[in-house]
């Protein structure tokens, strides 16, 4: 893939990632748990795992963080999204690249998201300095497995068409 | 479960069972943050705070007013025994245990709720 393409490609998810997350407010929220959340722009984080690596993933993340939180929150919302991104982007990869054989996309989601809101707490525990937060732990681990389940199915879906499409492209590239 | 590999729920199961860990190890050592202390209140003016967990044994208090209560403490909990109004609401309520449980009394206008020491965790944690 030409540079070009990439830097194109990627900003595109970006700007995926961001909608998606926007679609999700709409959602209405089942249970009263702050900080619960779907996760729709984990999908996206996955896929350019998966198709791009480790350094385009964290990149991604950063640049949808930064953005969200310019349009949309502010330095808080910036910390605690950017705290769960990374770490769900690096469990995601790790497990991605080294244990791909024992786990399924949907698994990698799944501890990807429990990542993410561990990641949440841990700025919750630094912002608010104190430590009773953790007593959120369990509560945040078991919605990070269902949440997790659900966007990594989304996620499988979603690279085996773009599999494909990249299949096809590279075919059309070669005539 | 084809589109699930072994290891996927091996993994759920590892986070499950640290989930139950932890929130058992909140249970039995406590974080500090446990604390009911039921509130009395009557016509908007706090009565009395018992912290329900320093209780010791079983006390039983009148509640003076048009309708006079007659509330009674135990170790973590506290409910209204007998009460003088017509309807009886608060004393079919029964014991008092969680935060945030509460007997209301319209006629004598007391309220007895449970609290926390201080506020639980709140939006800051979106």
């Amino acid at each position: 893939m030409i540079k070009l393409h990439r830097i194109v490609l990627l900003a595109l998810l970006v700007s995926q990632a961001m909608v998606l997350s926007f679609i999700e407010t709409f959602i209405p929220n089942p249970v009263p748990i702050p900080g619960f959340k779907l996760g729709l722009a984990n999908i996206v984080t996955m896929l350019v795992i998966f198709f791009f690596g480790f350094g385009d993933a964290v990149l991604v993340v950063v640049v949808r963080c930064a953005l969200s939180a310019i349009l949309f929150g502010g330095p808080v919302v910036f910390i605690f999204s950017l705290a769960g991104g990374i770490l769900s982007t690096v469990v995601m990869s790790v497990l991605y690249y080294r244990m791909r054989e024992m786990l399924s996309i949907i698994g990698i989601s799944m501890a990807g998201a429990v990542a993410h809101n561990a990641g949440q707490l841990v700025a919750a525990v630094v912002l608010m300095g104190t430590l009773s937060v953790f007593s959120y732990l369990p509560v945040l681990l078991i919605a990070g497995l269902v949440t997790g389940f659900i966007t990594g199915v989304c996620s499988r879906q979603l690279s085996k068409a773009f599999q494909k499409w990249r299949r096809s492209e590279g075919q059309n590239r070669e005539k | 479960m084809s589109i699930l590999k072994k290891g996927d729920l091996l993994l759920a199961a590892a986070i499950a069972l640290i989930a139950l860990a932890v929130s058992w190890s909140f249970k039995v050592f406590g974080n500090g943050d446990t604390a009911r202390i039921a509130v009395i209140k009557q016509k908007g003016r706090v009565i009395r705070r018992i912290d329900l967990d320093r209780v010791t044994g079983s006390e039983t208090f009148e509640l003076k007013g048009d309708y006079p209560q007659l509330i009674q403490v135990e170790k973590g909990r506290i409910r209204v025994a007998e009460a003088g109004c017509p309807d009886q609401v608060c004393v079919e309520t029964g014991w008092l245990t969680k935060r945030g449980d509460a007997a209301v009394c319209v006629p004598n206008g007391t309220i007895i709720e449970i609290e926390g020491e201080k506020s639980e965790v709140d939006d800051a944690t979106y």
